[in-house]
């Protein structure tokens, strides 16, 4: 990629943030303290879930051992996403280049797999001795007639957010617009960054089946290529976790003219508002009017279920660290039960999910910058909290403090979103909160009651 | 979508995925986005499925060379750290980028289901192009207020190695630079990802502890009575340190366990979480040089060099052998008395006869039983060794990480054997490979980690969880593999899954006994 083209993926327009400060971009990690993943982690998890396609990791065999298979994304077809590839890049290929090894694979998964598209991913290692993946991508697929798409982003370059970023610019460049849907529609949409993680998306889709509206594509939970390919048939983008695929939607809206805004999965209340905003865009009187049917019907279907778990909720105190777009979205969907946050965290938000969080939670929101497991425990007795929630490499410490935990990131095993997914996502905080064998922790020796 | 028969509120019924996801609802749902999405169809796809489980496709297959699917190792930091963690106070550290850490992290989370610490110094771009001894100062000098370890160990990532930074120096620059104190203990490794796999790095890391602590102490004049060992890259680590101190302690030998990560990963739930717990101390390891002897317990963990190092510096006799199955666990026994000059107490040969007791129940369903295993080329040896103890016959043996050597070796004992006649065993081969070596001749079980589920399930031959990671079942790694203690836990594993398959597969007799 040119540095150029790079500058543009890090410094992302739509972000607010990036007009403001003075030195724009995606903040720095700090050497010598426990970091998130890398920028290959984020563009690899962000499209890995387009399950038919073949993804290659161009690098030494650690990258994609990994990676492989390391989220809970779910298909409904295709498994062709959960094996891993790899050029497996040892000492000679760092010394001589690993171009024609690269070339060699791709070549032979064309053979032995016959995938719609192969995706290519470089790595640091790879970067570093200069393999050109893009001329290189461009030959195998002339060559063969499978699309080939370079994804050109090293761990080194930037932060996990970054990396989502510039596995969109690539799917933008080389994939969205290069094919056409068989039938015409009067209803269509995107999601963009929502990845079917525990089947969340699944939890959803049924409901736009059955207000009648289209989805072309999930960018990129349960996604097929071909389906990417035809993302710009939209005429609305909706944006769910993480604004770090802000890009995609951006250059879609520059592109093709397709508005998109940003919405949520998490809580009763902001989905419905995010169902409401969808259809709006359509401009059907109908299909509004539908709209309003199937959240009044599905509300008052969920209400006297979410009553008694919301008795034993309300008034207790969460502490919240996860990424991106959670850090606000499960806020709302927390204070819907009645339960206090007392402080999220905000390690991978972008500005806008900080000022998202402030408006639900007061000017003096609690902001966890520093996740490193005493901080949060810290954090945690000082708040005299009921519940940690995140993701599993503080699951474990927080069970060693005897801390009820609910696990929000991608080991999860149960999808949370939508009207079904929120009366789950409550019952896990009841179990959390009353589960006997942490009951049995907080008694003292010899106590049986 | 709402299950209108479910629970109101005061029963709060538990649904796993499987049973939300098979709703009617979601079932139509997936039918019409498979009508939407242009694939192939059903037909087409089930075609080039079976092509793919084809003689013809196999031949395809294994003439791969340049593409790696599915492979059963990982790479040398990961095994560094783990070495790292098994010494008191200390944090492990990767200089490189960091996502590496973040992702060895999770994979030891998921493994042993315990937190785990360690920390990079944040490479980027700058440092792609400048190098990283900045971030080395920095990084140990926040690390070292931070975390507050005793001692920080550093291992590597690609991309420092691709750029050639040179360890001991960037150490001395921050310790001249007074990032940390110059007394700090800070041994360190180099363990470049496209060299070897997470067993050469174990081995890298071990030697540098070995090194850093002992090579400007003169040897004892006389011996300490001790034999240190070395546990290797075991995903049962957890259980298998406590179990081979036990049988010593049963023979009354003193030892050193090197790089002793039972207790950091089996910490309590006791409502404080320890960053640092148990581990071997720095006098402990100083001390080690004065031994009798040193056991690596996982030979593929430990290198020629580490071999001299212990042979030539240490001047002790260097052992390699895996406490496994019957004869495994009589020779480490023997050996041991040998050099110690200890007896084997009753209690071990008590031990001894349950286990054998326990193989003699069970052998009816394994004696002839075929079988596939992937691995670590140390378990996968030992672990065939044990299986042919009972008459169970290896088929396939794939090795990813593997010398040439090793498995010429052991297609060379193998085809000695009564049992091994049949066994083929592929070096440096991947999980495609042994899929289609396994549609080719089905066995009747697999093992290996949970890199084989889908595997397994694809075949349909029931997995037999052992070796690392095992992400998909719980506490596995809490029992150990090595002594007779573990020939039972490793029989119960084996010959259970098999029972639950067979029970499974039963069309018309499930007896209540077998």
């Amino acid at each position: 990629m040119l540095t150029s083209e790079l500058r543009e993926v890090l410094v992302e327009e739509d972000c607010d943030h990036n007009a403001k400060k003075q030195t724009p971009g995606c903040p720095r990690p700090t050497p010598g303290k426990a970091g998130g993943g890398c920028a290959f982690d984020g563009a690899f998890s962000s499209l890995v879930p387009i399950t038919d396609a073949a993804h290659i990791v161009h690098g030494p065999i650690g990258c994609v051992g990994n990676a492989w298979n390391n989220r809970g994304a779910k298909s409904s077809g295709p498994l062709m996403y959960k094996n891993a590839f790899a050029t497996n890049i040892n000492n000679n290929d760092v010394v001589f280049g690993g171009e024609k090894k690269l070339y060699q694979a791709i070549k032979q998964i064309i053979k032995t797999h016959n995938p719609p598209a192969v995706f290519v991913y470089q790595t640091c290692v790879t970067a570093m001795i200069g393999d050109d993946l893009g001329a290189l991508c461009k030959a195998v697929s002339e060559k063969t007639g499978v699309p080939v798409i370079p994804v050109e982003s090293p761990g080194f370059i930037g932060s996990k957010n970054f990396g989502n970023r510039l596995s969109g610019d690539a799917v933008l460049r080389q994939v969205i617009g290069t094919q056409e849907p068989k039938a015409e529609h009067p209803f269509n949409f995107n999601i963009i960054g929502e990845f079917n993680i525990a089947g969340e998306f699944w939890e959803v889709a049924p409901i736009f089946d059955q207000l009648g509206i289209r989805l072309i594509c999930t960018l990129s939970g349960d996604a097929r290529y071909h389906q990417v390919a035809m993302m710009h048939k939209a005429q609305v983008n909706m944006m769910v976790c993480s604004r770090a695929l802000l890009n995609v939607a951006r250059r879609l809206r520059e592109l093709y003219g397709i508005p998109y805004f940003e919405g949520s999965f998490y809580g009763a209340q902001n989905f419905s508002n995010s169902l409401r905003q969808l259809v709006e865009y359509f401009g059907d009187a109908t299909l509004k009017e539908k709209t309003e049917a199937l959240i009044a019907h599905e509300t008052a279907k969920l209400e006297p279920q979410l009553c008694a778990l919301k008795a034993k909720l309300k008034g207790k105190k969460a502490l919240l660290y996860t990424g991106g777009v959670k850090s606000w979205s499960l806020v709302g969907a927390l204070q819907e039960l009645g339960i206090e946050v007392i402080a999220t965290g905000t390690k991978k938000s972008t500005e806008e999910d900080k000022a998202r969080i402030k408006e639900l939670m007061g000017e003096e929101a609690e902001m966890i910058t520093d996740g490193s497991a005493p901080n949060l425990l810290k954090l945690y007795h000082e708040a005299g909290a009921d519940l940690l929630m995140a993701g599993g490499r503080n699951q474990y410490t927080a069970l060693k403090a005897k801390l009820p935990f609910v696990h929000v990131n991608q080991e999860r095993d149960l999808a949370f979103a939508g009207y079904s997914g929120f009366l789950r996502f409550a019952k896990q905080l009841v179990f959390a909160i009353e589960s006997p064998a942490y009951a049995w922790a907080k008694r003292p020796f010899g106590a049986q009651s | 979508m709402l299950d209108e028969n479910k629970t109101s509120g005061e029963t709060l019924v538990v649904e796993d995925h499987n049973q939300i996801f098979s709703q009617p609802v979601f079932v139509e749902t997936f039918k019409n986005k498979a009508a939407f999405e242009c694939g192939e169809g059903a037909e087409a796809v089930a075609k080039q499925l079976d092509y793919s489980k084809s003689a013809e496709y196999k031949e395809k297959n294994f003439a791969r060379s340049a593409l790696t699917i599915n492979p059963a190792k990982a790479c040398q930091p990961l095994g560094a750290i783990l070495v790292a963690s098994g010494f008191k106070g200390c944090l492990p550290y990767v200089h490189g980028s960091q996502g590496c850490v973040s992702y060895f992290r999770s994979h030891f989370n998921r493994h042993f289901k315990e937190p785990f610490s360690a920390v990079s110094d944040s490479m980027t771009e700058d440092a792609a192009v400048f190098g990283g001894n900045k971030n080395m100062a920095e990084g140990l000098k926040n690390a070292l207020a931070l975390y507050k370890p005793e001692m920080i160990a550093v291992s590597t990532t690609c991309m420092a190695e691709v750029i050639g930074d040179d360890l001991n120096a960037f150490i001395g620059n921050a310790k001249k630079d007074g990032a940390i104190p110059t007394e700090f203990p800070v041994p360190y490794a180099h363990t470049p990802s496209f060299v070897g796999s997470h067993v050469t790095g174990y081995d890298q890391m071990m030697r540098g502890f070995m090194f850093y602590f002992t090579k400007d102490n003169a040897k004892a004049a006389k011996d300490n009575g001790k034999i240190n060992l070395i546990p290797g890259f075991d995903p049962f680590t957890v259980a298998n340190i406590p179990a081979m101190k036990d049988m010593l302690s049963q023979m009354g030998v003193e030892y050193t366990v090197l790089g002793d990560n039972s207790e950091i990963l089996n910490t309590p739930m006791d409502g404080h979480y320890q960053m640092y717990a148990g581990g071997t101390t720095i006098a402990e390891v100083t001390d080690a040089k004065n031994a009798k002897a040193t056991f690596t317990l996982l030979p593929d963990s430990t290198s020629k060099v580490t071999a001299s190092c212990v042979k030539d510096d240490w001047e002790q006799e260097f052992v390699e052998l895996t406490p496994m199955g019957i004869s495994g666990t009589d020779q480490f026994l023997m050996k041991v008395s040998e050099i110690t000059g200890k007896e084997i107490p009753d209690s071990l040969a008590k031990e001894r006869g349950q286990a054998l007791d326990a193989m003699a129940d069970s052998n009816y369903y394994l004696h002839g039983k075929r079988f596939s295993i992937f691995g670590d080329p140390s378990y996968v040896e030992a672990l065939v060794d044990f299986y042919m103890e009972l008459g169970a016959e290896p088929l396939h043996i794939v090795v990813s990480n593997s010398t040439k050597k090793w498995g010429r070796a052991l297609q060379k004992k193998l085809d000695a054997s009564e049992f091994g006649k049949q066994a083929q065993v592929h070096h440096g081969a991947d999980l495609w490979h042994l899929r289609s070596l396994m549609f080719e001749e089905k066995p009747d079980f697999l093992v290996g980690s949970t890199y084989g589920k889908q595997l397994a399930l694809d075949v349909g031959v029931p997995l037999v969880r052992i070796g690392f990671p095992i992400f998909d079942r719980h506490h596995l790694h809490r029992y150990s593999t090595f002594g007779y203690k573990g020939v039972i836990n490793l029989l119960t594993w084996t010959v259970n899954t098999l029972l639950d398959d067979l029970d499974r597969k039963a069309t018309f007799n499930n007896d209540f006994v077998r």
